[in-house]
C-alpha cells in the first residue's frame, strides 16, 4: 500500500509539472482543444486515483475542476479568465495536499472539512452535484458518468499516450548513487590491479582481457554519469506558470520563450539553479519589463518578451535570460553604489558601463525604491551570485537602455565530477578545481620578485603585482624550505576576475576527480569544498578556492579595477620595446631569446630526454622534439627547465639552467660576427646578456616541417604487409591508405601474383606500381623486387617520389 | 530496549555502548588524510572503498582530551563506521570489545555522568557484559563546540 501511495504521489507530481505549462498555454488560447484535453486528463486521473486511496477532499477538488473542464469540452461553457484562475487555484491546492500526504501530515492543516468549498465555488458551475453529498455519491454518481461522457465525446487522441515521450522507469536516487559508488569502487580496484600487473611484467594472456575490462569500465562509468543527468526541461516546465503568476501580480503582460530544454544537467545542479533562475525571472518581470501602457508609449509591443535559452558548451552550460524591458539604469546603479559606499565617486567616474552594471551583484545592493511583493525581499542578486559561485558557476549582466537586459549564467555540467589538479604542500596533497587555474609558474623567488608587504606576500607575474597565499600557511601546516626558495605558483583566477597566486611545493597530476561531500564539521572550516579519491585510493581534500580567497579578503572589486588599469598601462608600453626572455644556460651564460619565439616554458623530467642519437631529443606532450643547450656532462637534476621555441612551423626546445624573467630590450644591440649563433650582446639591467640568433638556430636545428601533401601508398592484403612492410614504407615518407582512398598519385605495392591476375582480368591497377615477388631470384625479364630486398624497395619508392616531385615542379 | 544488540566500545577508559543498528561495519583504519584547520576532534578522512569517511576521535569529540594529555589512552586499529545525516564517519576509540544484548532499559544515575559525558550520553544501560554508557551518536558527532555554541547563544 505504501508503495502504491508513493507511486500515486510521484505520478501526480509529474503530471502537475507537465500541466503547469499547458495551463498557461491554454489560457492564452482557450480554443486550443489539445491543451484542454491534457488538463482534463490530469484532473480526471487525480480524481480516479484519490477515490481509490480514500482522500475525499482531493477527490472533491479534482471533481469540481473536472466538471468545469468537462463543460468547456462539451461547449456548454467558454473558458474565461475566471475559470482558468479557478482551475489553477484548485491545481495548486492539490499540489499542496500531495506534499502534505507525502510528509505524512494530516490534511486538516488546510482547514476543516469542506474548507475547499471557497475554491470550488470559484468555478461556480457544478449545479447538478451537491458537495454535501457523501464521497460515495461523488465517486459513483458523477465519476462514472463523466468517464462515460468523455468517451462518448470521442476524442481518440485524448487517451493515447504521447508517442514522442521517452520510455522511462522511475528509480530511487539512492539506488543510482549506490550503483555510481559501486562503479567508482570498480575503477579503484582496476587501478590497483593495473598497478600489480605492471609490477609483474607483461603477460599477454592477461593484458588483453584486462584492456577490455578497462574499456568496458570506462563506458559503464560514462553511462552511469549520464544517468544522473536530467533535461533542463524539468526546470523549464514550471517557468510558464511562474511567469504568468508574477506578471499577473505586477499587472504586466509577459510572453515567455524557452529554448534548449533538451540540454542535460546533473540532477543536483538543476536544484541548485532553480532558485537563482526564479529570482532573476521575478526581477525581470517586476523591474525590467514596463507596464503595457509605458511600453506602447515607447513604441514597443504591449506584451513583454522574456527569452530563456540553455546551451551546452563543453563542460559548462550557459543559461541566458533576456527581457526586452527598460534595461538597467547605469546612473541609478552608480548613484546607489556610491550612496551605499560600495565605490567612491572617484572610482565611479573611471568605471566603464559594464562594470557599473555588474555592481548589482554586490552584497547589500538593491535599486528597487519600493519593495514589492514580488522581488526585493531582502534576498538580493548577491545571494544569487554566491549560490552560483558555490557550485563553480558565475553570473554576469549586460543591458542596453530601453532595449532590455540579459543575464548570463555559466554553470558546470555536474557537481560530482570535475577536472582538477593535485598539489602538494608539507607532505599533504590537496586538489584544486581546474577551472580556477589560469597558469602554473615555476621560478625562483628572485625571478618572481617575491616580497612581503607586512603579512601579505606579493609576486610579480607578467609585470603585475599579484597577492600570493602560501598554501602551507593557509592550512596551518609547517612551511617547507622548498616553497621559500623555489615555489611552484598556481595562478588562480576567481569568477570575479581577481587573480591571485597560491604557492605550493609541487604539482602532481591532473585529471577528472569524483567529488564527494564532506561532513559538516569539516566544511565549517571553510577551506574545503569536498573530498575525492586519487587513483591509489587515498582520499584528498578539494580546496574551496573562492572561499579561501574571500577569507583572505582577496575578492574585492576595487582591487580588480586597480589591476585592470595596470594591465592597460602594460599593454600600451609593450608596443615600444621588443621583449626577450632572459635566462641562464647550462654553460652559465646569461642569455636571452626574443619573447615572440617562446611558446611556453616546459619542465621535463630527465627521463624524457633521449641522448642516444647524435642530436638529443625530448618528449613533450607526446611529441619528439629536438633539444639544444644541454651540458656535455650527464644531468644532475631530475627536472630540466626547457624553453619551447617556435618559428611558426617547427618547434625546438632549449634547455636552460634557470629562467629569469621577460625583459624589454632597451639597450643597444652590438652584433657579434664571430659567433653565428649569437645575434647580439646587449645590456639588460646593467649586465651583459647574449641574444640568441633565432634564424641561425632554426636553420641549424629546426626540424623540416612535414610536407603538406604526403605521398600515398596502398599495400597488399595480409599480416606481413601490415606488420613488416608498412613501417618501412611509412619511414620512407609515405602515408598508408586503403584501396578506396587511392587516387592517381597513389603508389600501389602489389604481389606479383596478384598483379598478374589483375592484369589478366583487366581490373583497375594503380598508375604507379611496385611489384613484389616471394623468391630471392628474379625470373628473367621481370620488373619485380624480392620482398626482403630493402635497398631496392627503398630505391623504387624514392624513384616514384622524385618522379612525383618532378611532375609537380 | 531489552534484547537490542549493542556494540561495546572503550572510550577514554570507560565502557560505552552504541546501538548495533547504528554501526554499519567495523573497519581496519588505513591511512588517515589529515584535515588541516578542521576541529581537533576530526582526525582526518579515510577511504572505505570509494567512499570517504570522516574519522572522529571520540575522546576529543566528547571533549575529554586536552592536547597535553595526548596518548593517555590506546587507540584501536579498528574503527566503527556509522552514518549520520547522509555522511559516513569512522569512530576512533580505545577498543572495540564485543557485541552484546541489552539487559534492561536506558536509565539515568543520580549525579549524572559529568559535564562532558552527559552531553553525549543517552543514559546507562545494563548489558550482558555489564553496565555501559549508551552514546547518543548525534551529540557525539556534533563535537564539543556544540555545547559552547549553546552557551554562547544563551548568553
Amino acid at each position: 500500500m505504501d508503495d502504491l501511495l508513493a507511486e500515486f504521489i510521484a505520478e501526480t507530481r509529474e503530471m502537475l509539472e507537465a500541466s503547469g505549462g499547458e495551463l498557461v498555454a491554454w489560457e492564452a488560447d482557450p480554443a486550443d482543444r489539445a491543451r484542454l484535453d491534457t488538463i482534463f486528463r490530469f484532473v480526471h486521473t487525480v480524481k480516479g486515483n484519490c477515490g481509490f486511496f480514500d482522500f475525499p477532499r482531493l477527490a472533491s477538488l479534482s471533481h469540481a475542476a473536472e466538471d468545469a473542464l468537462a463543460d468547456c469540452r462539451a461547449g456548454r461553457r467558454d473558458p474565461d479568465q475566471h475559470l482558468v484562475s479557478g482551475v489553477l487555484a484548485i491545481i495548486d491546492r492539490i499540489a499542496q495536499m500531495i506534499d502534505a500526504i507525502e510528509a505524512g501530515e494530516d490534511l486538516a492543516a488546510f482547514g476543516p472539512e469542506g474548507g475547499d468549498e471557497d475554491l470550488i465555488a470559484l468555478l461556480d458551475v457544478s449545479h447538478e452535484t451537491s458537495f454535501s453529498a457523501g464521497l460515495e455519491g461523488v465517486k459513483e454518481g458523477s465519476g462514472g458518468g463523466l468517464a462515460a461522457a468523455s468517451e462518448d465525446q470521442g476524442t481518440p487522441t485524448a487517451r493515447r499516450a504521447d508517442p514522442a515521450a521517452q520510455r522511462t522507469i522511475r528509480l530511487p536516487v539512492e539506488l543510482l548513487d549506490r550503483v555510481m559508488s559501486g562503479v567508482s569502487d570498480m575503477v579503484l580496484a582496476r587501478n590497483d590491479l593495473a598497478h600489480r600487473l605492471r609490477q609483474a611484467g607483461t603477460q599477454p594472456t592477461i593484458d588483453g582481457p584486462f584492456e577490455r575490462l578497462t574499456t568496458i569500465l570506462s563506458d559503464v562509468r560514462d553511462a552511469i554519469t549520464r544517468m544522473r543527468m536530467q533535461r533542463i526541461e524539468t526546470l523549464f516546465s514550471a517557468l510558464p506558470r511562474l511567469v504568468r503568476d508574477v506578471s499577473a501580480e505586477c499587472g504586466k503582460q509577459v510572453m515567455i520563450d524557452l529554448d534548449g530544454g533538451d540540454v542535460e544537467l546533473d540532477r543536483e545542479m538543476i536544484e541548485t539553479i532553480r532558485d537563482p533562475l526564479t529570482h532573476i525571472i521575478r526581477n525581470a518581470i517586476d523591474h525590467g519589463i514596463e507596464a503595457p501602457s509605458t511600453r506602447l508609449q515607447h513604441g514597443k509591443r504591449e506584451i513583454g518578451l522574456l527569452a530563456i535559452a540553455a546551451r551546452q558548451s563543453g563542460n559548462t552550460i550557459s543559461i541566458v535570460i533576456a527581457d526586452d524591458g527598460r534595461g538597467l539604469d547605469e546612473e541609478r546603479i552608480a548613484a546607489k553604489a556610491v550612496a551605499t559606499g560600495l565605490v567612491t565617486a572617484q572610482d565611479r567616474a573611471a568605471m566603464p558601463r559594464d562594470k557599473v552594471l555588474n555592481l548589482i551583484f554586490e552584497p547589500g545592493f538593491s535599486t528597487a525604491e519600493t519593495v514589492s511583493n514580488v522581488s526585493g525581499r531582502g534576498v538580493g542578486l548577491d545571494v544569487v551570485r554566491q549560490n552560483l559561485e558555490k557550485v563553480g558557476g558565475s553570473i554576469k549582466v549586460a543591458s542596453a537602455p530601453g532595449h532590455g537586459t540579459t543575464f548570463t549564467l555559466q554553470i558546470p555540467l555536474t557537481l560530482s565530477i570535475i577536472a582538477g589538479l593535485t598539489v602538494e604542500v608539507a607532505g599533504h596533497r590537496f586538489a584544486i578545481p581546474q577551472s580556477y587555474v589560469e597558469e602554473i609558474v615555476q621560478a625562483s623567488s628572485r625571478a618572481l620578485d617575491f616580497t612581503r608587504m607586512g603579512e601579505t606576500a606579493l609576486v610579480t607575474f607578467r609585470g603585475k603585482r599579484v597577492p600570493c597565499l602560501m598554501l602551507g600557511e593557509v592550512l596551518g601546516l609547517a612551511e617547507g624550505e622548498a616553497t621559500a626558495t623555489e615555489p611552484t605558483l598556481v595562478m588562480l583566477r576567481l569568477a570575479s576576475g581577481d587573480l591571485f597566486a597560491l604557492a605550493v611545493e609541487g604539482i602532481h597530476n591532473h585529471g577528472d576527480l569524483v567529488v564527494k561531500p564532506l561532513a559538516p564539521a569539516v566544511m565549517k572550516s571553510g577551506l574545503y569544498a569536498g573530498s575525492t579519491l586519487l587513483d591509489d585510493g587515498t582520499p584528498v581534500l578539494l580546496l574551496d578556492v573562492a572561499n579561501i580567497a574571500a577569507q583572505h579578503a582577496l575578492v574585492s572589486d576595487t582591487r580588480a579595477r586597480v589591476l585592470g588599469a595596470e594591465e592597460d598601462a602594460a599593454g600600451a608600453s609593450a608596443d615600444t620595446a621588443p621583449r626577450a626572455m632572459l635566462f641562464t644556460d647550462f654553460a652559465g651564460r646569461r642569455s636571452a631569446v626574443r619573447l615572440e619565439l617562446v611558446q611556453r616554458i616546459e619542465t621535463a623530467p630527465a627521463s624524457a630526454i633521449d641522448r642516444s642519437a647524435a642530436r638529443p631529443r625530448v618528449v613533450i606532450d607526446g611529441l619528439i622534439l629536438p633539444l639544444l643547450g644541454l651540458p656535455d656532462a650527464p644531468l644532475t637534476q631530475n627536472r630540466v627547465r626547457l624553453l619551447r621555441l617556435s618559428d611558426g612551423a617547427c618547434e625546438l626546445l632549449y634547455a636552460v639552467r634557470e629562467v629569469e624573467d621577460a625583459v624589454e630590450l632597451t639597450g643597444a644591440l652590438s652584433p657579434v660576427p664571430e659567433d653565428p649563433l649569437v645575434e647580439a650582446i646587449t645590456l639588460i639591467g646593467g649586465t651583459p646578456a647574449t641574444l640568441i640568433d633565432a634564424h641561425e638556430l632554426f636553420a641549424r636545428h629546426g626540424e623540416p616541417p612535414l610536407a603538406a601533401e604526403r605521398l600515398r601508398c596502398t599495400l597488399p592484403e595480409g599480416e606481413w604487409a601490415r606488420a613488416i612492410l608498412a613501417p618501412l614504407v611509412a619511414a620512407a615518407g609515405y602515408d598508408i591508405v586503403g584501396a578506396d582512398e587511392a587516387d592517381d598519385g597513389t603508389v600501389g605495392i602489389l604481389f606479383e601474383d596478384v598483379y598478374e591476375v589483375a592484369e589478366a582480368l583487366g581490373r583497375p591497377i594503380p598508375p604507379r606500381v611496385i611489384r613484389l615477388r616471394d623468391q630471392p631470384e628474379a625470373p628473367a625479364g621481370s620488373e619485380t623486387i624480392y620482398r626482403y630486398d630493402r635497398e631496392s624497395l627503398l630505391a623504387a619508392l624514392a624513384a616514384v617520389a622524385s618522379a612525383r616531385t618532378g611532375e609537380a615542379a | 530496549m531489552t534484547g537490542d544488540l549493542l556494540v561495546i566500545l572503550q572510550i577514554a577508559g570507560r565502557r560505552c555502548a552504541l546501538s548495533a543498528l547504528e554501526v554499519k561495519s567495523v573497519i581496519e583504519t588505513g591511512t588517515i588524510t589529515p584535515t588541516p584547520r578542521a576541529p581537533a576532534w576530526i582526525a582526518g578522512i579515510t577511504a572505505l572503498r570509494s567512499q570517504a569517511l570522516t574519522v572522529i576521535d571520540c575522546r576529543r569529540a566528547i571533549g575529554l582530551v586536552s592536547d597535553a594529555a595526548d596518548g593517555e589512552w590506546p587507540t584501536d586499529h579498528r574503527a566503527a563506521v556509522v552514518a549520520e545525516g547522509g555522511h559516513s564517519y569512522a569512530l576512533l576509540v580505545d577498543g572495540i570489545e564485543d557485541i552484546t544484548t541489552a539487559a534492561g532499559e536506558v536509565g539515568q544515575i543520580p549525579g549524572g555522568f559529568g559535564a562532558e559525558w552527559s552531553r553525549v550520553a543517552r543514559g546507562m544501560i545494563e548489558t550482558m557484559a555489564g553496565p555501559a554508557l549508551l552514546v547518543d551518536l548525534g551529540a557525539l558527532l556534533a563535537g564539543p563546540e556544540a555545547v559552547r555554541g549553546e552557551i554562547e547563544a544563551a548568553a
